[in-house]
This record gives C-alpha cells, sequence and structure tokens, in this order.
C-alpha cells in the first residue's frame, strides 16, 4: 500500500475540514471514518432512537453492541455502558461525525473566552487557563468556516460583545410566534437578543437547496439536504480534488512510530472485514472527538512512549469537558408552537461574561422543535402527575404554549475529568475502550444554577405565570460537546499541543478537533472546532 | 403477557377522554412488541409487575384489577408508584412502575409506526401535527 502525506482519522467538524484543506494544497490524504456514510433514509426519523432521545438507540453510529465504554460515577462505582447511554458521552461514528445530526448552531466564542484565567483567576481544584491564542487569531477562519460551509445569522446584532469583519453569507432564519414572545420579555428586562446564526441555507448556497422548516432538525438528518456538516460540504471538496481517498468502516488501533519513535502511519481495522491495515504517511492527524482522540493516543503505546503518545506529562484525556445545560419552562398565555423548523429563532448572550460572584456563564436561547415523546421525557412541571387524565390534559393543552429557554454553560475544567484507557475492556476489534470519570467544577454547577435563574427570569419576563426549571446537577459534561482532552498550550507539563495542535513531543502528529479547546466557551462549541481545522489545516500544509 | 391487566392499566395511565386512550391508540401492542425486541431481557421483569398488580388489586379490593372502579384502579396504581405495597414483590415496585408508565408514554406519542400512536392520535391531540396523517 503506498505512503500518504496525510493520514486524518476522523471525519467529523474537524477531520473533513483538515482533509479539504490538505487534499486542495495537493497533498495526497487518507481519511479514515470508523462509521459509514448515512442516507438520510439510514438516519430515519425514530422518537425513541435518535441523537437527542436514544432510549433504545441512536442513528449515527457506532453501533450499539461491540463499542462498549467504562463510566465511573462519582462515588467511584465503575460500570459498561453501551453507546446510546447518557453516560457514554456519545457523539456520533459516521461521515461527517456529529455534524450529520447536529443542530448546527454556529456560535463564535467570545474573546474572553480565550482568557477565562487572566479574566477570572485560576479557582482552588480547576486548572481553568488561557488559550495560546486569541479571538483575534482566530476571527479569519471563523469567517472561513461560516462563509465555507454555510452559515445563516445577523452579523450586526452581536458585533458589540463579539466583533467581526463580515456578515454571514445567509440571512436568519425567520422568526416563530415564541420569537416575539421572548423578545418582548427580554426588552422589558434591557437584554439584548439576536437570532440564533446556524449552518443552515436559509437561500440556496452552493448548490444545495433551502431549509423546508421541517420539525426534525437536531438529531435528525435533513430532509433537503440544507444543513451544511463535513459529509455536504468540505467532504465532497475533499473527494473532487482527486488527493483525498476516504476510507469508512476503519477502526483506527493506534499511531505507529518508527524505531526512531517518530510517527510513522495508523494501523486501522476494515469492519466487517479480517482486514487490518498498516498505513504509512509523513503526518497524522488525529480528529476523532475528545473522547476517541485521547483514547486513540492513549492505546498508542510503544517503548518510548509506554504511557501512550504524547503523554509524557500525564495530560492526555484530562480536563474533559463539555457543557451543563440548565433549562426553564413557562406556560404562555397563547400559542408559542407552529410547527415551523428549525425552532430556535432567539438568544441572549447577555451573561456569558460579567456576572457578579460567577466565573463565566452562558448563552440561553429558545430550542429546537422537540417532538411530543421527547417534550414528554424533558418538558414537563414537576409537580405534574407523571400518568393519569391531568398528565394527558397538560399534553393535549400546553404542547403548543410552553417557552423554553436552554444554554451551554462555560465549563470550568478540571484534571479529573477525565478519559482514560481499560485495558480489561475491549471493543469488538480487541482495542482498549476509553474509560470516563470525574465531574466537572463546582464552579460550573455555580454558573449553571445562575443561568437556570436567568432562564426563569426571561420566561416570567416574557408573559409566563406558570415557570418550572431544572439544573443539570454536578456532572460529567463531556456529551456531544466533549473537549478539551487535548488542550493547546505553551508548556508542554500542562498542554498536550501547542497553537496549532502539534503534540509537544512529536513534530509530525497532530490533534484537531474540540480536544484543543483549553476552556469551551458558553457557546456551541462546533464554529470554534471548524475555525481551528481551518487554521491548522493551512499550517500542516505547509509543513509537509 | 397478561394482556387484560395491561389493557386497563395502560387506559389507567392514558385515559380515553374527546382523544382515544392509550389501548385504543395501540399501546398494548406496542409493548408486546418492545419486550419482545428492544427489552426482551426486561420481559420477565415487566411480566412479573403486571402479576403483582393483579395480585396487588385482590389484596386490597378483593377483585381482578379490570374489575375495579377507576378510583379503586387508581389508588393501587399509586400505591405501586410509591412503594406502598400490601402483598410481597420479588421486584422494585417503583422501578417496574417507572418502567411502566414510560414505556406507555413512548408508544403513545412516539411515531405511528411504532404502533402505540394509531392514526398518529396523539400527534393531532398536542398540536405537533395539525392533522392526522398516517
Amino acid at each position: 500500500m503506498k505512503d500518504y502525506d496525510a493520514i486524518v482519522v476522523g471525519s467529523g467538524a474537524a477531520g473533513g475540514i483538515v482533509a479539504c484543506v490538505l487534499a486542495e494544497a495537493g497533498k495526497h490524504v487518507l481519511l479514515l471514518e470508523r462509521g459509514r456514510a448515512l442516507s438520510f433514509a439510514d438516519v430515519g426519523r425514530d422518537h425513541l432512537r435518535n441523537q437527542r432521545l436514544a432510549i433504545y438507540g441512536h442513528n449515527a453510529g457506532p453501533d450499539l453492541n461491540g463499542n462498549p465504554r467504562v463510566f465511573v460515577n462519582p462515588e467511584g462505582r465503575e460500570r459498561i455502558v453501551r453507546p446510546h447511554e447518557l453516560d457514554y458521552h456519545n457523539n456520533a461514528a459516521c461521515v461527517g461525525g456529529g455534524t450529520r445530526v447536529y443542530g448546527a448552531q454556529a456560535w463564535r466564542f467570545h474573546p474572553d473566552d480565550f482568557r477565562m484565567a487572566t479574566k477570572y483567576g485560576i479557582p482552588t481544584a480547576s486548572s481553568l487557563a488561557d488559550w495560546p491564542i486569541t479571538y483575534e487569531t482566530l476571527e479569519p477562519y471563523y469567517e472561513r468556516a461560516e462563509w465555507e460551509l454555510g452559515a445563516a445569522g445577523d452579523g450586526q446584532a452581536l458585533n458589540h460583545q463579539v466583533p467581526r469583519k463580515r456578515d454571514y453569507p445567509l440571512p436568519p432564519v425567520p422568526p416563530s410566534p415564541q420569537t416575539s414572545a421572548l423578545a418582548r420579555g427580554a426588552a422589558r428586562l434591557g437584554w439584548i437578543t439576536s437570532s440564533v446564526p446556524l449552518l443552515i441555507n436559509t437561500e440556496p448556497y452552493q448548490g444545495r437547496a433551502p431549509c423546508i422548516a421541517c420539525k426534525y432538525c437536531v438529531g435528525f438528518a435533513c430532509p433537503t439536504d440544507a444543513k451544511n456538516g463535513s459529509q455536504n460540504t468540505v467532504i465532497p471538496r475533499a473527494l473532487a480534488s482527486g488527493n483525498c481517498e476516504l476510507q469508512t468502516n476503519a477502526i483506527a488501533a493506534s499511531i505507529d512510530v518508527d524505531s526512531q519513535g517518530k510517527v510513522s502511519g495508523v494501523t486501522y481495522f476494515v469492519d466487517g472485514t479480517a482486514e487490518r491495515h498498516s498505513v504509512r504517511s509523513k503526518v497524522v492527524v488525529v480528529s476523532g472527538g475528545a473522547i476517541e482522540s485521547a483514547r486513540l493516543l492513549l492505546n498508542s503505546r510503544s517503548p518510548r512512549s509506554p504511557a501512550g503518545l504524547g503523554n509524557e506529562h500525564d495530560q492526555v484525556g484530562r480536563n474533559l469537558q463539555g457543557h451543563l445545560y440548565p433549562r426553564a419552562y413557562g406556560l404562555s398565555t397563547t400559542k408559542v408552537f407552529d410547527g415551523v423548523g428549525p425552532g430556535v429563532t432567539i438568544a441572549t448572550t447577555q451573561f456569558n461574561h460579567d456576572n457578579a460572584g460567577i466565573i463565566g456563564g452562558g448563552m440561553l436561547a429558545d430550542d429546537f422543535i422537540k417532538p411530543p415523546i421527547d417534550f414528554w421525557y424533558d418538558s414537563l412541571p414537576p409537580d405534574l402527575p407523571r400518568w393519569g387524565i391531568r398528565n394527558k390534559e397538560f399534553m393535549r393543552d400546553n404542547y403548543t404554549r410552553v417557552l423554553h429557554v436552554r444554554g451551554p454553560v462555560q465549563d470550568i475544567p478540571n484534571p479529573d475529568g477525565r478519559v482514560t484507557v481499560d485495558l480489561a475492556v475491549r471493543d469488538k476489534w480487541g482495542i482498549p475502550v476509553a474509560r470516563l470519570s470525574g465531574t466537572t467544577h463546582r464552579a460550573t454547577a455555580e454558573a449553571a444554577e445562575f443561568m437556570r435563574e436567568r432562564g426563569e427570569e426571561w420566561l416570567r419576563a416574557s408573559g409566563c405565570e406558570k415557570v418550572w426549571s431544572a439544573h443539570p446537577g454536578l456532572i460529567l459534561s463531556g456529551r456531544q460537546h466533549q473537549a478539551g482532552t487535548c488542550r493547546m498550550g505553551k508548556d508542554p507539563k500542562s498542554s498536550v499541543t501547542d497553537e496549532w495542535g502539534r503534540v509537544h513531543s512529536h513534530d509530525n502528529l497532530f490533534v484537531v478537533d474540540g480536544s484543543l479547546h483549553v476552556t469551551n466557551g458558553g457557546f456551541n462549541p462546533v464554529l470554534t472546532i471548524m475555525a481551528l481545522a481551518f487554521r491548522s489545516g493551512e499550517y500542516i500544509a505547509r509543513q509537509i | 403477557m397478561k394482556t387484560e391487566t395491561l389493557r386497563t392499566v395502560v387506559d389507567c395511565l392514558i385515559p380515553a377522554d374527546e382523544f382515544p386512550g392509550a389501548y385504543e391508540a395501540g399501546v398494548c401492542d406496542y409493548l408486546l412488541k418492545l419486550f419482545e425486541t428492544d427489552l426482551r431481557d426486561e420481559a420477565e421483569f415487566f411480566n412479573t409487575g403486571l402479576d403483582n398488580i393483579e395480585l396487588e388489586a385482590r389484596a386490597r379490593f378483593g377483585e381482578p384489577f379490570a374489575s375495579l372502579t377507576p378510583a379503586q384502579q387508581n389508588i393501587t396504581l399509586e400505591a405501586i408508584q410509591h412503594g406502598d405495597v400490601l402483598t410481597s414483590w420479588q421486584i422494585s415496585p417503583q422501578r417496574f412502575f417507572e418502567m411502566l408508565v414510560c414505556t406507555t408514554a413512548e408508544g403513545f406519542y412516539s411515531e405511528p409506526q411504532q404502533g402505540g400512536n394509531r392514526d398518529a392520535i396523539s400527534w393531532t391531540m398536542t398540536g405537533f401535527e395539525d392533522q392526522v396523517t398516517s
């Protein structure tokens, strides 16, 4: 088998972009994806088996059998979990990764998100740190992600907090009945609101159709392919260049090193076959998401790297973070549901920073349309009986009248929230699985409580008489927004890579995905993952 | 599976009003299939729970569950929900009841193809869809 310039492991938000940038720069790329390409029909519309409500299964991989992880709860009890269970912290395993089924919220991080330690100090027992780069450094790459994948939004609305040089290529999604109710409430409180930026075609863009406003967005695939992920933007570009080969069903087992300890390629299995390949390349880019990327480095042991590649200072897999999501609900006097998707229309970033006594904060927005069973599980008031005629009457009368706001809270990282590998538990290819342990920091839970209160406040000001809410508690927060496990930094003792994603101890090994995030912002992280991927991709292309 | 018990129980959980109740919507069919597929490992647990509902009904009111008045049925189910049982249960009454409530709601509110939301009854009822579609 021939050698490649680069092997990219993982075809999600970051891997697809890195493969595209390298291939378009004339580099010969092998893009490995452990899942397969999923059609719209493959993803389906099962209300009980999707990425948002995965009671008996899910719809974007990995398979429920043969892909276990070990979860350790805060009391130290371990159990084996399957991919559709919450404690698995699944993202997805398919071409496009999580972007195949995500909600596509396209937030830039706030400039202060890159300097959390400087702004707030370092709380006890946290590993809070500044990024080695600033917002200004990343700004051109945010713009590139917005334009090359296709983002819809109102660029002026947030300019006071997050300055931008260029507007979005597409106008924002239109308002719904809930939008005006929440806008009035925010105005009463003196809060600034904006539309929610989305990587969704609100108009035809790059030859693909616009959004038809269906009720199945987050957790599902788009019927008109108007939701922009890696699978329908950068990966087709990479393949069209003639320089990229996409190998699906490819399970990376290890990153290989030569006798000098230099990274030489990747060994992978092909699912459904007995094939095992060791492929050589000049550079290896790991883009498997914060859990799988850490797992792959930790499973790449050699005499020179007995604890795994890049793990000389026991940093790989630490600082696992994501987002806690406080949520609030209110009963509106009028119908606020009109069946027009995606459903997320209005947000406030008023509380992302500068909240007295709180470290960080978060964004609050209305929510994607929830199928009735999702609403039944998620959104009912705690004082409502769980069964009987009153429960049915509430569903009948109020499914269309419940206003809902929620949002991601800036996670304060700690080194004990982590990914390790469990040598005693193997997947179906015999590879040690990821073991997840720890919780988030107390300061994150305090910020979540603050944001829960702001959510209730917003709903009361929006005319809701009955308001209720939920706090997620002090839990490990990885899930779809998983980040931080190979964070970038200047000091090899407290980080895994440099600002380009280059592993400190290995010149030709890069990590490019959410693992790099030093902190994860109080926003959905995908646009930041994409911006970093464009930036690292350009850099790696220059190195080969 | 004790279908007569199940039929009565699911209609206590989601009763008929101007919209059909759980049984008429097909929730029993949904549950029978669910406990043969995704929850087959829980089928014995679930059946034990249904048997215990009958024992509990007879212990309280001397009649099969289906013969009780709606008020007596609700008293029986509330007792099981809270673990205030009179008979000897080999399983956790609360865990059984939680499974019963959740799987019934899943059948009734999920998509019609799953079998428990015939003619999209619950979607019309909630307003998720404006009209009945099948």
